[in-house]
């Protein structure tokens, strides 16, 4: 018996023992959660706001209530595994939107003894709840009897973050007034409204859908380009050296979306002592990064044109179809050099910051020179040498 | 140049991982941390407007359908697995339930819901989505909650899952929380290891299960 007491004792001390410590690496594998756990929350807290905000933009449209009426904010919850934190975070901004937003028709009022465990006995029993589940008890506590009670939360379902709002009368009979679920997937950035002037979603993107538009269908780009020429293969030839442009035309959209786009553009070149150049160019580009042009992300088109140029100067004369001689390079050192006209397709890709800035690249094909021992291709696609390389910076207004 | 084209044609497809399936330069983990699902053209134009060409006016020369995959909110091991699996598809399930629910024919009923799991977070998270989804299924909805004496709690639960709830549905019954004109939705796990929710129908004393 006395052993039998002395193993019952020694069973209940192990029970009873304080949890023994953790392991550095349990703690390490502890600390990298909770890390990971504050990090996630930090990303969903900004699309949580989104959700709250579309929730007032809703009561602001259509209100649940004809006038102002007092509202418990009894319980938000948040997703599980995200911790405490975050559900303050979300009661403040919950309180300062319907505060800015009055329309919503929800006053939110302390109420103390809501949220507070109570505990009524009588003939029928003890019962120990929230204020906000027993009105009886709530009303004998002094608690406002017939107000309502907000309920919010919010939890994370596979990619999609949902809210779900419930908004329940405090009478005995605890009616479910109004509910209303959103969900938004994880993806999608968070509007970040202003809480003065809350918009829908959908009103948001009318908004930028409207801000793209301002600007019209034609545009007035300013174009620095700067074009290199292939060295020949047998290096018997001189190649034309770097030519700098300063161009500028019109560019028109042919939707509001500005997904196809043709620019006609006109051309100056000048180094003095070297050359100067004369072009017209006229090109057709395509959005491949989405149908609408972006305000927010840079926006890809690939380009297919066409120019006609005229050079002349004492550099100009590699663009001639023949091998240079000395007493070539030396005559158009002396005097104003060769004059040559050629035309040229080009092929490429610009990539544009919000439609005000833009950097692109182009391989030029000269079909007039394809046969000049002066240039080289850098690269030969489909039975085509490009010999020129071209890189531009261009600014739209 | 031949060979250059012929290894870029090759790698293409694992470079612009547009398949979620594991491969070259995607590991397991990270395709099983992928939520994906297939989405009508419409409804893939709805939830990622501009990134695909619509369908056009005179329709398509093929067939077209999307598979949207996003990364999961919360990352593997945030939260317990199962208790992750329940909640990542708990729209979906209570959706499903509400309209079971519906087709009872209990309109006239006002309903209330009891959820239970190991967690009181996790049952809470079901019986607040359980009654919004019977909210907007049209149902009158409650958030009294029926009660058990200590003496019925402590016979209830030595009991199995199949006696207790229509025990309990009895007990309500009798003492009064659940009134005649009230229905009782309980949703619950019955083993603490299983990711699918049960469903029962309380009404009058009287317990059906769902599902």
């Amino acid at each position: 018996m006395a052993a039998m007491m002395r193993a019952l004792f020694a069973i209940s001390m192990l029970l009873g023992a304080p949890a023994r410590g953790a392991s550095p690496i349990e703690e390490a594998q502890a600390a990298e959660l909770e890390r990971v756990r504050v990090e996630v929350a930090d990303e969903i807290q900004l699309a949580a706001y989104d959700l709250v905000d579309e929730l007032i933009v809703g009561w602001s449209k259509d209100p649940v209530f004809d006038e102002p009426t007092p509202v418990v904010l009894a319980g938000v919850t948040v997703p599980v595994g995200l911790g405490t934190g975050m559900a303050a975070l979300l009661e403040n901004h919950i309180s300062s939107v319907l505060r800015d937003n009055p329309t919503s028709q929800i006053q939110l009022v302390h109420c103390p003894a809501c949220t507070a465990v109570v505990v009524q006995s009588g003939p029928e029993g003890t019962v120990v709840s929230r204020g906000i589940d027993n009105p009886d008890t709530l009303a004998r506590l002094g608690g406002a009897t017939g107000q309502h009670a907000l309920f919010v939360d919010i939890e994370a379902e596979g990619s999609w973050l949902v809210l779900r709002a419930r908004l329940t009368q405090l009478t005995p009979d605890l009616p479910i007034v109004w509910s209303h679920t959103l969900a938004s997937p994880g993806s999608s950035p968070a509007l970040l409204r202003e809480s003065r002037n809350l918009k829908s979603a959908a009103e948001a993107r009318q908004e930028y859908l409207d801000a793209l538009r301002d600007r019209g269908p034609i545009q007035i780009p300013v174009r620095f380009a700067v074009r290199t020429y292939a060295s020949p293969f047998d290096d018997q030839g001189i190649p034309p050296p770097p030519f700098i442009w300063l161009q500028s035309g019109v560019e028109l959209g042919a939707t509001e979306a500005r997904a196809w786009t043709a620019s006609l553009l006109v051309g100056y070149s000048f180094i003095p002592q070297a050359y100067q150049g004369l072009m017209g160019q006229a090109r057709v580009s395509r959005l491949v990064t989405g149908r609408v042009r972006s305000h927010t992300r840079p926006d890809l088109y690939l380009f297919l044109g066409g120019a006609v140029m005229t050079v002349w100067g004492p550099a100009t004369a590699g663009f001639q179809d023949t091998v240079l001689n000395a007493d070539q390079i030396i005559v158009a050192l002396d005097g104003e050099g060769p004059r040559t006209a050629f035309g040229t397709f080009q092929v490429g890709a610009d990539l544009r910051v919000g439609n005000r800035v833009g950097l692109s690249t182009f391989l030029e094909v000269m079909p007039s020179l394809r046969n000049s021992p002066n240039m080289g291709t850098y690269v030969r696609v489909l039975g085509i040498g490009y010999q020129s390389l071209g890189t531009e910076v261009t600014f739209w207004f | 140049m031949n060979l250059l084209v012929l290894v870029a044609q090759t790698l293409f497809p694992y470079a612009v991982r547009t398949d979620p399936a594991p491969g070259l330069l995607r590991s397991k983990a990270e395709s099983r941390s992928l939520h994906c699902e297939w989405l009508s053209l419409s409804e893939a134009e709805r939830r990622q407007p501009g990134r695909l060409t619509p369908v056009r006016a005179r329709g398509d020369y093929a067939e077209r359908e999307v598979m949207l995959c996003e990364q999961q909110l919360l990352a593997a091991g945030t939260r317990a697995p199962g208790e992750d699996a329940i909640l990542a598809s708990l729209d979906a399930t209570v959706t499903a339930l509400a309209n079971r629910t519906d087709s009872l024919g209990l309109d006239d009923r006002v309903w209330m819901v009891e959820a239970n799991h190991p967690s009181a977070q996790v049952a809470s998270k079901i019986a607040f989505a359980t009654k919004n989804a019977l909210m907007g299924g049209g149902l009158r909805v409650t958030d009294r909650s029926p009660t058990l004496s200590a003496g019925d709690v402590d016979v209830i639960t030595r009991l199995g899952p199949e006696e207790s709830y229509a025990a309990a549905c009895k007990r309500y019954a009798d003492n009064g929380s659940l009134r005649p004109g009230d229905a009782l939705l309980a949703v619950m796990v019955r083993d603490r290891r299983e990711t699918a929710l049960h469903s029962g129908v309380c009404t009058e004393g009287n317990w059906a299960w769902l599902r």
